[in-house]
């Protein structure tokens, strides 16, 4: 054969490429951390103190020999890492940047529950952000995304990095949309305004500056997106999966 | 947390809803809901049959909501139904210094606040029908009517109670020492669940000061030595504040969760302690047949009140709304927020229970959640003032999956987790795999030999693989990129060494996957067969092909054209089928069988068969 057949990227990836894409139009640039990251990232600076019950919302990997290490529990900690590095090279809001990137948590697997998953995280600050701006955002992406009408909702919800924090759901009304989702709430992230304890971290003036913040999995987002019944199929090399995409 | 609505009516005059409106109440302004269990008896008119909601209270209302006071209070708020009938109100003198009781705080600080019962002469018995219901509908076992008395107490207000049997304390001049303090080295204790705990000095007790034994470990669970019996007739009634920090670390360590841990943990107010204790009383007389014979109540710092102060402006600036003061004004109202209000200044004096509320955007929450987060409406973000800048890392990964893929590579992800590395997860809950991988390339091995028996499925004649992901190793994390194939080796190298020299203006423009939905593929073996004949001339391949199909039936789920040659006037075609069932492992004698039909259908037409 003289042409090897066309290989395909991970629906991951494609996923990760199109979420990159929509969002560049909206302003946000593609940001990045490491995935073994220190507590205070991962929890400390994101407003989520020692000996608190919501430590306990996410179960934790830790590294033998390295207290302080974790596995990131969440793309979250990048949201610090990145005002920090703008503003030690004097680079002041507006921010927006989104975060794909690979998640840990340590709890048992099934159909909809991996130990290792992707995540897609926002954030945009600035002096006049609002949560309607974050509805605004979502419902576009969405709308680019599942290419149809899309709506919007939001829920009270509790995450320490946020206040007000929100559980978003969003729902596909247009005639196109697969038949299994259409008019049907679907919920998708958690979301908020970046809590000032936050924006303290990270050395921005919260008496300036707001935020908003979400955090989204991708790889949920890519079952509803292709019909795709077990996320274990993400991580399983698995061509008769990868192929199809 | 358990809820039940028959058990929320008695908060209120009016009428509650139906629990499905209840449900839709609290998860659009206050809590998502797990689900509505019907319990007790479904005959119509009988008051035994009850909705019980499963509330996820959120870690932040901890303080306040594991009560059905707190989701009374919160539908009061919500339904803008009146509360009126909150435990939070009544204000019944607990004055009366036990005579023959005293309480000793050895730290203050673990324990906040200390009012102890002396309650006389109780009767222990089987509980009434009305508490084993409303027990039992929140999944709780009846035990009597004491214990159950400080259960109901604490699934009623919050605030969680014990009893201890004063018979089996000693005394010391005619009185009863109750002390807070650290357990001794070594020291142990049965709790009433039957099991002994080995304590230790980072852990606090209850202990018995006059014979210096541990009667309760604080704020978790009572201990045998001053359990209630069927004999007990004068006992203690702790309705105490404890640390939160002390107690979760407590807990963790014996491995004992509890109802009572699990409240304290959040951080209860001190207050709370005297709601608690207030409600409990209303049962001694008619309940317990008791008498109460004075209180001890060691609070040595009273809680302060909290005043948290917001704008109107800042919470439609936060919100994106256009909220007026008059509606900013309703929602602490209806939260029975007391407040002074001042040229759209909020000064608000936070309840005492909610120990949440700290600074203003904590009042912005409460604004937008009673409200309700449909009035926010939807806009799109201002343009930012420059272009997005490009991600060298991800910019060089985006062009090595293109150069990659180009040249017939699939990429597969596989997990950080490995047999071997230089990083090891201290705590995996499944044990295997449990260091950080070192290298992509021994799960592109893996991979390679998991998809080569696929090979004829996926209708390829060579499996290549690449996987770009982060790996482990010198010390430190890095993004490598690796590729295998059945020719070549497995290998790998850092993702950086494929860079651009030059910053690139903007990401290439890439490909996104065209897939629409996702097949299901089967997960038993397959079974391929090749068939090839010389064709009658002028025949077209796809002709041939979608014969065949039709010939094979649903069991053969690929056909491809694998050869194809012309000699003279004859042209060999050659096919190979793959068959799989979704729901067996074929035979090779029903593939056999539907080879034969597909030959003998091929000669009918004028093939012949090679």
């Amino acid at each position: 054969m003289a042409d090897a057949p066309q290989g395909h990227i991970h629906p991951i990836s494609s996923l990760i490429r199109e979420a990159n894409r929509i969002f560049a139009k909206m302003g946000f640039t593609f940001a990045e951390g490491p995935l073994l990251e220190t507590e205070w990232y991962n929890f400390d600076a994101l407003n989520v103190p020692k000996d608190h019950p919501a430590r306990d919302m996410q179960d934790t990997f830790f590294i033998k020999d390295a207290p302080g290490q974790v596995l990131r529990t969440h793309t979250s900690p990048v949201q610090v890492r990145y005002m920090e590095e703008q503003m030690k090279k004097g680079v002041m809001p507006p921010y927006r940047i989104i975060v794909p990137g690979r998640a840990f948590r340590n709890e048992a697997t099934d159909m909809t529950h991996e130990a290792e998953f992707f995540q897609i995280e926002g954030l945009a600050v600035g002096p006049d952000v609002t949560l309607a701006h974050l509805k605004g955002t979502l419902e576009q992406f969405f709308k680019e995304l599942f290419k149809g009408a899309v709506e919007v909702r939001f829920r009270p919800s509790f995450f320490p990095f946020v206040e007000p924090g929100v559980e978003v759901d969003m729902r596909l009304t247009g005639a196109d949309a697969p038949e299994k989702l259409r008019g049907k709430w679907i919920e998708v992230m958690g979301a908020g305004m970046v809590h000032p304890n936050v924006l303290k971290s990270a050395g921005v003036d919260p008496s300036k500056y707001r935020g908003f913040a979400f955090g989204m999995g991708l790889d949920r987002l890519a079952m509803l997106r292709w019909g795709i019944d077990d996320i274990r199929l993400m991580h399983s090399a698995d061509l008769r999966f990868i192929n199809q995409f | 947390m358990k809820v039940s609505r028959a058990w929320l009516t008695k908060f209120f005059d009016a009428p509650l809803p139906d629990a499905e409106v209840l449900a839709d109440a609290l998860t659009f302004h206050a809590f998502e809901i797990d689900g509505i269990e019907k319990v007790g008896s479904p005959r119509p008119g009988d008051d035994a049959s009850d909705d019980v909601l499963d509330v996820k209270v959120t870690p932040n209302r901890g303080h306040d909501c594991l009560s059905h006071r707190g989701i009374a209070k919160e539908l009061s708020a919500i339904l803008k139904l009146p509360l009126a009938h909150d435990p939070f109100s009544a204000n019944a003198p607990l004055d009366t210094e036990a005579p023959a009781l005293t309480v000793t705080l050895e730290d203050a600080s673990l324990s906040p606040r200390y009012i102890a019962a002396y309650i006389k002469g109780v009767k222990v018995a089987p509980s009434p029908a009305w508490l084993k219901r409303n027990l039992e509908a929140l999944g709780q076992r009846s035990i009597n009517n004491v214990v159950d008395a400080t259960n109901f107490v604490m699934f009623n207000t919050g605030q969680p109670l014990h009893a201890f049997d004063a018979g089996k304390l000693a005394q010391t001049d005619g009185t009863y020492h109750i002390v807070v303090r650290e357990a001794l080295p070594n020291e142990k204790l049965l709790a009433l669940d039957n099991k002994e705990y080995a304590l230790n000095n980072s852990m606090l007790v209850i202990a018995d000061g006059t014979a210096n034994v541990a009667i309760g470990i604080a704020g978790i669970k009572g201990g045998t030595p001053a359990g209630i019996t069927d004999a007990t007739t004068d006992i203690i009634v702790e309705s105490a504040n404890f640390n939160s920090v002390s107690v979760r670390k407590t807990a963790q360590a014996l491995k004992l969760r509890t109802d009572a841990s699990s409240r304290f943990e959040q951080g209860l107010s001190p207050e709370l302690a005297a709601y608690g204790m207030r409600n409990m009383m209303e049962f001694v007389a008619h309940l317990l047949g008791g008498e109460v014979a004075g209180f001890t109540d060691v609070y040595p710092a009273p809680q302060e009140r909290t005043r948290v102060a917001v704008s109107v402006e800042k919470i439609n600036q936060i919100l994106g709304t256009r909220l007026t003061g008059a509606e900013v004004a309703d929602v602490f109202q209806r939260l029975h927020f007391a407040y002074k209000e001042e040229g759209g200044l909020f000064d608000v004096e936070v309840p005492l229970e909610r120990l949440d509320i700290t600074i203003a955007e904590d009042l912005v929450e409460e604004v937008g959640r009673i409200v309700g987060y449909d009035k926010v409406p939807a806009e799109p973000l201002p343009p930012m003032p420059s272009a997005p800048a490009v991600n060298l890392n991800f910019y060089t990964a985006e062009h090595v999956r293109k150069q990659l893929t180009d040249m017939g590579y699939s990429e597969v992800l596989t997990s950080v987790f490995a047999d071997r590395g230089e990083v090891a997860v201290l705590n995996k809950v499944d044990s295997v795999k449990p260091y950080l991988r070192s290298n992509l390339v021994d799960g592109l091995n893996d991979a390679l030999k998991k998809n080569i028996p696929n090979k004829d499925l996926l209708g390829l004649k060579e499996i290549k693989l690449f996987e770009i992901g982060s790996i482990w190793k010198g010390g430190k994390e890095e993004v490598s990129a690796g590729i295998v194939t059945e020719k070549e080796k497995a290998q790998e190298e850092p993702l950086s060494m494929h860079a651009p020299k030059e910053m690139p203006a903007q990401y290439e423009d890439l490909p996104l996957s065209t897939a629409s939905r996702y097949q299901t593929f089967s997960k038993y073996p397959y079974i391929v067969r090749d068939i090839a004949a010389w064709a009658p001339s002028g025949t077209e391949p796809v002709e041939v092909l979608n014969f065949i199909q039709q010939e094979a039936g649903d069991l053969c789920v690929k056909i491809s054209l694998f050869d194809q040659f012309q000699k003279g006037e004859k042209t060999s075609l050659a096919f190979r089928l793959i068959f799989q069932s979704f729901e067996r492992t074929l035979t090779e004698a029903e593939v056999n069988q539907i080879m034969e039909k597909v030959s003998a259908s091929l000669k009918e037409k004028g093939f012949e068969i090679r």
